[in-house]
């Protein structure tokens, strides 16, 4: 099992001074280690990155690779990202390419897009935060394979008119929990959502091409929307399974049920932080992920789940 | 001079202005402080003041509003290309016992409620909301610099939003 190639995250940190750098990433409990540089594991792509490691770790896979570079929100930090990335994804050719944190440069997005076509074999595409609204807006929503919105993004997913979520509608903003479905089938009509929708909120809604197939609500931990980090720790540990040869919809349900026992085993309060969450996660993948030699899992993942 | 008129990129904004001189100016000092602008004749249906304006990437508005307002450039509004023009004003908010948890677009912001300090921010994904999640974690919601104050994006404005909702349940009700 496996895809026998890199995978990829991108995003930005912030500290105005990192320089654009990329090679092999590991967490150490607290912090993020990037070619010698220790990035504190806070919300944001350090926090999806070391989420990743902690997976690619127990399944004995290769070390994840980030492409990480200084952007306070000026722009400057992202612009390099983004050329970068077109200039050389396709010698870089990842299995699986993460887009995080980046400011939304849609023209940007596009040339990344067809430079990811020239890789080759074309990497499993996924966007989640910036990248994400930026895909959206320049409608290459379809080009992906999965984003992984929470309940606000997906409102403004399904908005036609929004080009981030601050100006989402108000009536899509204010719908509940129980209009992720309706959302969901409305953004993929329109184009404004990648192949697989992964939907983080007090129920996480897998989707693909429009429908629900899948549905996770245990264990309840509701103090796991305010910790900041949550949904960036999804997309790592998703792209981390799916890196490792599992099937899509499988590393969704994993992972939706990870992040949720991870919040469990860490009693996560409202003023628990994600350092915290992703500390926990070795101990809930070596209870509930089954594996049978380092490196190769049994073939349906969750087997010695207790629900 | 010189404007473009092609059709206006996707995710674009538009600075309106009264007077040519004053989109002139914007423009120059947003190119100085490397913004990536260009002079634009307004559609008709969002044209006000003069037939000039400044197209932006939207996202950047925050920034761009203070840096304006810093270089006394005068304006007269900010507006999307595509869509409506205002920001999401609503705001929902959460009780955790403890806790109190305020939800404005795609930013959460939640403090302790005896102490009014800020325990989490989360959401968002412009790459100015780590920094600003870093200047605003453990510090009180009475003593905190606002998000409109050092960030540059659509989600920093949230995030304000936020913050200021939340500054009021807390100076209003937090210390009851």
């Amino acid at each position: 099992m496996g895809r026998n190639d890199m995978l990829l995250i991108c995003g930005t940190i912030p500290k105005d001074d990192f320089p654009l750098t990329i090679g092999p990433v590991s967490f150490d409990g607290t912090s993020l280690i990037l070619n010698g540089a220790a990035i504190p594991c806070a919300q944001g792509t350090a926090a999806l990155a070391s989420a990743a490691c902690e997976v690619a770790e127990y399944l004995g896979a290769e070390r994840p690779h980030a492409l990480l570079v200084g952007d306070r929100g000026t722009g400057k930090g992202s612009r390099a990202l983004y050329k970068h990335l077109i200039e050389h994804l396709p010698s870089l050719s990842p299995g699986v390419l993460i887009l995080h944190y980046m400011l939304p440069i849609m023209g940007l997005m596009k040339k990344v897009c067809q430079s990811a076509e020239e890789c080759r074999r074309r990497p499993v595409m996924i966007a989640d935060a910036a990248a994400m609204y930026a895909a959206k807006a320049a409608g290459l929503a379809p080009r992906f394979d999965i984003f992984t919105p929470d309940h606000s993004e997906m409102a403004f997913l399904a908005d036609p008119e929004a080009s981030h979520p601050a100006y989402v509608s108000r009536h899509l903003f204010e719908s509940d929990g129980a209009m992720i479905p309706e959302l969901a089938l409305a953004s993929y009509k329109q184009m404004g959502a990648a192949i697989m929708l992964v939907i983080k909120g007090s129920t996480d809604y897998i989707v693909e091409y429009g429908k629900v197939i899948g549905q996770i609500s245990e264990p309840d931990i509701p103090a796991l929307e305010a910790i900041g980090g949550t949904g960036d720790t999804i997309s790592g540990m998703l792209g981390a399974f799916i890196q490792a040869g599992f099937p899509f919809a499988d590393a969704a349900h994993l992972t939706a049920r990870i992040n949720r026992l991870a919040g469990q085993y860490t009693r996560a309060t409202p003023a628990t932080k994600i350092r915290e969450i992703i500390a926990a996660i070795p101990a809930v993948l070596r209870d509930h992920v089954k594996k049978e030699t380092r490196g190769s899992l049994s073939e349906r993942s969750m087997l010695n789940d207790r629900n | 001079m010189k404007t473009n008129n092609k059709t206006v990129s996707d995710g674009a904004g538009l600075i309106l202005f009264n007077n040519v001189e004053e989109a002139i100016a914007a423009e120059r000092a947003l190119k100085a402080a490397a913004y990536e602008v260009k002079l634009v004749a307004p559609p008709p249906e969002l044209r006000k003041g003069c037939d000039l304006a400044v197209e932006i990437n939207l996202v950047e508005k925050a920034g761009i509003e203070r840096l304006l307002k810093e270089k006394k450039a005068d304006y007269l509004e900010i507006v999307p290309v595509k869509g409506k023009g205002d920001l999401l004003e609503v705001v929902k908010v959460t009780d955790f016992g403890g806790a109190v948890m305020v939800k404005a677009g795609n930013m959460k912001l939640t403090f302790d409620k005896k102490s009014g300090i800020i325990v989490n921010v989360s959401g968002g994904g412009c790459p100015d909301i780590p920094s600003l999640h870093a200047d605003l974690l453990d510090k009180k919601l009475s003593e905190a610099v606002r998000p409109k104050g050092n960030g540059y994006t659509l989600c920093s404005l949230m995030l304000d939003r936020a913050f200021m909702e939340s500054l009021d349940i807390w100076e209003n009700h937090g210390k009851e």
